[in-house]
């Protein structure tokens, strides 16, 4: 089979997402923005009834709010949610009875208590839950709900931020740059209206004789 | 390398920070069992939804106060991007919703398959169990179908996003423009 077909066998997508929901979210998201922005510059330029002007500030934004929110999207939501699975990961945040299992084995250092030399504790950087003896068959059941679900929920924050916040900010800048740049090329007058010094005929004359070869005015 | 060192000096002193920090024990069981259901149930169209509702409520107050182009097209673009938001998110939403539904019906594991059903049945509703399922995980399967549904939503999007998304949001943005005219016509609306 072709390798890009292989990753949407059953087998693959069981395998990738069965146990990791939060990944599969930011996955399709990606691509469902991809897709939603394409759909939108083509209802954009077929809408007869928004202007040509308007236009170029729309399909320009359109265009930039999938650009920054591909790229956010998966930036910002898969960093906020490596912060929620590191902390579960590290069992940094962790519930009571997590805590037990780990107390059982010595894992948890407790409060005045001396650090072993080499040991790594619970809760520290270094500590990986799902790489513990026994983890399948003692741990993973009371563990995977709850990292499953900070996973999902830190993700959800995070999609929340980059695609409603970081995205239209980032976009509305960009567009408004390209919209006067578009019309600049196209000879479009600019929104505001140009005020032209007034230059009384006295003044224009005094500059006409001092200029008398000046570019391509002959005067 | 002096830079090697210093970027592995600030690497490590990011490491003893992390592991001084107190640990967070989440204590309140609704608080567990919610974080639980989340991971359990939130899936794709949930997070359409949620996606969606909080689009609403700060995308058209973005566009709102750009003030990098003129009035105008400020509200022309608030009226394109509350279509646009809703537009999405039902068709999105129903999408998805329905392509897990459907994927659920035909990725059965064995044991639920009716032992008299007949062969065409019973290979219909196995069509897309994957051969690797654990057997005793019915999260996974769970998982896999969100997934699976998920990625033929994003297929039939490729199509539904030109036939139904784009000229509904169309629709919606020139009736959002009609409103704001109506009502600028009538001094409601600031100019």
């Amino acid at each position: 089979m072709i390798a890009p077909f292989k990753w949407f066998t059953k087998s693959a997508i069981y395998a990738k997402y069965s146990k990791d929901p939060g990944n599969m979210l930011v996955h399709t998201g990606v691509i469902g923005w991809f897709l939603s922005s394409a759909a939108q510059i083509f209802a954009i330029a077929i809408n007869d009834k928004i202007s040509k002007k308007e236009k170029m500030f729309l399909i320009p934004q359109e265009i930039a709010d999938a650009v920054v929110n591909c790229v956010s999207f998966y930036a910002v939501t898969n960093s906020i949610k490596s912060v929620g699975k590191k902390l579960t990961n590290t069992a940094k945040l962790r519930t009571p009875a997590i805590t037990k299992l780990l107390e059982e084995r010595g894992l948890i250092l407790k409060k005045g208590a001396e650090r072993a030399k080499d040991k790594i504790y619970a809760g520290d950087w270094n500590f990986n839950i799902t790489k513990l003896d026994g983890y399948k068959t003692d741990i993973e059941s009371t563990y995977k709900p709850f990292n499953n679900g900070v996973e999902v929920a830190t993700g959800l924050v995070g999609s929340i931020l980059s695609s409603n916040l970081i995205t239209p900010v980032f976009r509305n800048y960009y567009a408004a740059k390209k919209q006067k740049q578009l019309m600049a090329y196209s000879g479009d007058k600019p929104n505001a209206p140009v005020v032209m010094p007034k230059v009384s005929l006295a003044a224009y004359q005094k500059l006409a004789a001092s200029k008398p070869y000046s570019g391509n005015l002959k005067v | 390398m002096v830079s090697i060192n210093f970027i592995s000096s600030i690497g490590n002193s990011f490491k003893s920070a992390y592991n001084r920090m107190p640990s967070m024990v989440v204590k309140k069981d609704n608080i567990i069992n919610g974080v639980a259901y989340i991971g359990r149930k939130w899936t794709s169209p949930q997070q359409r939804l949620i996606l969606g509702a909080t689009a609403i409520v700060m995308q058209p107050l973005i566009d709102w106060n750009n003030k990098h182009v003129d009035e105008k097209t400020r509200k022309v673009s608030v009226a394109r991007t509350c279509a646009k938001i809703i537009a999405g998110t039902a068709t999105g939403y129903a999408l998805r919703y329905g392509f897990i539904k459907g994927i659920k019906a035909f990725s059965k594991p064995l044991s639920e398959v009716p032992k008299d059903a007949k062969p065409f049945a019973k290979k219909m509703m196995t069509w897309l169990t994957p051969k690797n399922m654990d057997p005793n995980d019915m999260d996974a399967l769970d998982q896999y179908r969100n997934a699976m549904g998920t990625i033929w939503s994003l297929v039939a999007m490729v199509f539904t996003n030109f036939l139904i998304d784009a000229p509904l949001t169309k629709f919606l943005t020139n009736k959002f423009i009609g409103y704001q005219q109506k009502h600028e016509q009538k001094g409601e609306i600031k100019q």
